[in-house]
C-alpha cells in the first residue's frame, strides 16, 4: 500500500527585516519541510523547517533574496542512474517573501 | 462453559500453572483434568489489576537500518556510518538520528533496546514472525499472532474487536510464509480485524462495516434472528468450532449494527489541527485511528507501516536500482519525518487524554541492516543487531539496554532475542507469566513464549 498523501497543503509565512515566521502548515503531509532560500533567482541553500517557526538566513552577500516553505512531495520512489527522484520533489506550499541586501 | 473476561470459551484459558502441576494429586482424587482446569481458569488473568489495558506495535515493516536511526555509530569508517549524523536528545547520553528531532525532545518517555538479534534467518518473513509471535515457525506448524493471544485472554471490552490491525495485512515481502499476523490455533474468534482502508483518503470507509448492497439494517438484524434459532438447534452438538464460529459471526453483526462501532472508525470527528499533527498520510492517520480504537475498546493494535517492501518507498533500503531502491534519500525526505511525527503525535495525545499510562507503545521491526553500506549505498538484511523500542504503560523510559559493538555488527552486552520482547508485552499487560498459562492446541495448556520479561524495562 502506498502511501496516499491527503490534500494540497498551504501555509502563510511573513517577513520581519530578514527573519521569516510560518505559520502551520495544513493539511500536513507529515514529510520534510524545508525553507529554500534562493538569491538572485537561482537556490543557494535549503534549512529544515519542521522544528522551528522562525528563521533567518545568516549570508548577507548583496543580491535580492527569497523564501519559500517547502514540502516533499511523495509521488514513487523511482529515481534515476544518478539517484535522483523523477517524480516525487519539494512543492512551494507558502507565499513566497524577498528582501535585497 | 466458563468466561474469561467477556469472552466465552469451551474448555481452559488462563490455567495456572501452579493449578496444572496438581492435577496429577487431583485426579487420583477423582478429579477429571478438564473440571480442574474449569474451576482454577476463572481468575487466571485477572484484568482488572493489570494497570497495562492495552498495547500498540508499530510494525514497520521492511526495518529501517539501526545505524542510521536508533543506534548510529558517528565514529565508524565513511562506508558504515552512512550519510547521516546523530543529534542529542532529551536524555544524556543518548543519541539519535537527526531525522528525528521531536522523538529526541521525549526520549525519557522511551526505552530504547539496541542488542535484539536473532539467527533464523534474514527474510523478512522470519523477523516478523519471531517479533509478532514469539517463535519462528512454518506454515504446518502456526503460532498465533500476539493481537489474538491477548484477544483470547481478555476478550473485548466493547462491540470493537479486542485485536485490530490497521490498514491492511503484511502482503507480499519476499517468500511464501506465514507472517505471523493469525490466530493459528486460537480460531477466527480471534482472528484481528482488518481494517481493509486507507484512513488518509477523503472517501475512506471501513469494508467490513459496509452491509451488502440491498442489506437493510432490518434484513440484517432478522437474518441475525434466524441465525440465533438454527444455533439453539446446533448447541445440541457444540463444539469448539461451533463456538468460534459462533464468537466470530456474533462480532460481524456487531460491527455492521453498532453506532459506537461507526463512530470509532470516523476521523472526521477528529480536529484538523490534530489529523495535521499526526500527519495527513497513510501512516499518520493510521496511528491516529489506532488511538480512536484503544479508546473505544480495543485491547491490541498493530499498526503495518507499509504492507509490502516492493516498488514503494518503504524501510528496505536494499538501493537496488530497481524494484528495492529505497536510499538515505527515502529515510531523509519521507520515512524518517512521518514516523517523527506520527509517533509523538500518538505519545502526546494518548498522554494529553490520560491514556499513556494503561497504553505500552512497541515499536518493532524484523532486523537491523548491514552495517558496511553496499556497492550502492544501501543496507540489506541484518538480523544480527537491531534497535526497537517501547513507551507507555509503566516502561521506564530514558534508557538504552543493551548496545552493539562499534559497527553495529553484534550485541556487545546483553544480547536479547525477540521472544523476550513478547514476554514483556505480555507482562506489561498484567500477564504473570511464570504462573499464568495458555490454551494450546487442542486445549492443552502451554507456555505463553519461552522467554523471561526483560526486567530494566520495568
Amino acid at each position: 500500500m502506498e502511501q496516499v498523501l491527503e490534500g494540497t497543503p498551504k501555509a502563510e509565512i511573513t517577513l520581519d527585516g530578514r527573519r521569516v515566521t510560518r505559520g502551520d502548515v495544513s493539511p500536513d503531509w507529515g514529510s520534510k519541510l524545508q525553507w529554500q532560500i534562493r538569491r538572485d533567482g537561482k537556490e543557494i541553500a535549503t534549512a529544515p523547517a519542521r522544528m522551528a517557526m522562525t528563521f533567518e538566513y545568516a549570508d548577507t552577500a548583496a543580491g535580492m533574496y527569497e523564501i519559500v516553505l517547502q514540502l516533499f512531495k511523495y509521488v514513487n520512489y523511482t529515481k534515476n542512474a544518478q539517484g535522483e527522484y523523477t517524480d516525487s520533489k519539494f512543492v512551494d506550499v507558502s507565499n513566497v517573501v524577498s528582501y535585497t541586501t | 462453559m466458563l468466561h474469561i473476561g467477556n469472552e466465552k470459551v469451551s474448555l481452559c484459558s488462563g490455567v495456572n500453572r501452579r493449578s496444572f502441576l496438581q492435577v496429577g494429586a487431583a485426579g487420583m482424587a477423582g478429579l477429571t483434568l478438564p473440571t480442574l482446569i474449569k474451576l482454577e481458569a476463572a481468575g487466571a488473568v485477572d484484568d482488572s489489576k493489570a494497570k497495562i489495558k492495552n498495547c500498540i506495535t508499530l510494525f514497520l515493516v521492511g526495518s529501517p537500518g539501526h545505524l542510521d536511526t536508533w543506534d548510529m555509530k558517528p565514529e565508524a569508517p565513511d562506508d558504515i556510518r552512512g550519510a547521516f549524523k546523530p543529534i542529542d536528545t532529551n536524555v544524556p547520553g543518548i543519541q539519535i538520528c537527526e531525522h528525528f528531532p521531536r522523538m529526541a525532545r521525549m526520549m525519557d518517555k522511551v526505552a530504547l533496546i539496541r542488542s535484539l538479534h536473532h539467527n533464523t534467518g534474514a527474510s523478512h518473513e522470519n523477523g516478523q514472525r519471531w517479533m509478532m509471535t514469539g517463535h519462528d515457525f512454518s506454515a504446518d506448524n502456526m503460532q498465533p499472532y500476539i493481537g489474538s493471544v491477548i484477544s483470547r485472554m481478555f476478550g473485548g471490552r466493547s462491540n470493537l474487536p479486542a485485536s485490530v490491525i490497521l490498514p491492511d495485512k503484511i502482503g507480499n515481502t519476499g517468500t511464501s510464509t506465514p507472517h505471523g499476523q493469525d490466530p493459528a490455533w486460537l480460531g477466527s474468534g480471534h482472528q484481528p480485524f482488518f481494517l481493509g482502508g486507507d484512513p488518509s483518503r477523503g472517501d475512506f470507509k471501513v469494508a467490513d462495516l459496509q452491509p451488502p448492497a440491498g442489506q437493510t439494517e432490518f434484513r440484517i438484524n432478522s437474518r441475525r434472528r434466524v441465525l440465533a434459532e438454527l444455533d439453539q438447534l446446533q448447541r445440541r452438538t457444540e463444539s469448539s468450532t461451533t463456538i468460534q464460529r459462533d464468537t466470530a459471526y456474533s462480532r460481524a453483526f456487531n460491527l455492521l449494527t453498532s453506532p459506537e462501532t461507526k463512530r470509532a472508525f470516523d476521523l472526521t470527528e477528529e480536529t484538523e489541527k490534530l489529523r495535521d499533527r499526526y500527519g495527513r498520510n497513510t501512516f499518520g492517520q493510521s496511528c491516529l485511528m489506532a488511538r480512536r480504537m484503544i479508546e473505544h475498546g480495543s485491547r491490541f493494535v498493530t499498526v503495518n507501516h507499509f504492507d509490502t517492501v516492493f516498488n514503494i518507498a518503504c524501510w528496505d533500503m536494499h538501493a537496488d536500482g530497481g524494484g528495492l531502491n529505497n536510499t538515505h534519500k527515502d529515510y531523509e525526505n519521507l520515512l524518517c519525518p512521518q514516523f517523527d511525527q506520527a509517533f509523538t503525535a500518538l505519545v502526546e495525545d494518548l498522554e494529553g487524554r490520560g491514556l499513556l499510562q494503561e497504553t505500552v507503545i512497541a515499536v518493532l521491526s524484523e532486523f537491523g541492516r548491514t552495517p558496511k553500506l553496499n556497492a550502492r549505498g544501501g543496507r540489506d538484511h541484518y538480523p544480527s543487531a537491531w534497535t526497537n523500542f517501547f513507551c507507555g504503560g509503566n516502561i521506564k523510559g530514558g534508557q538504552a539496554i543493551g548496545s552493539t559493538d562499534k559497527i553495529g555488527a553484534a550485541p556487545h552486552d546483553y544480547p536479547i532475542l525477540p521472544p523476550r520482547i513478547l514476554a514483556s508485552i505480555y507482562h506489561g499487560m498484567g500477564i504473570d507469566l511464570e504462573t499464568t498459562m495458555m490454551p494450546g492446541p487442542g486445549g492443552r495448556p502451554i507456555r505463553f513464549v519461552e522467554a523471561e520479561p526483560i526486567p530494566e524495562l520495568f
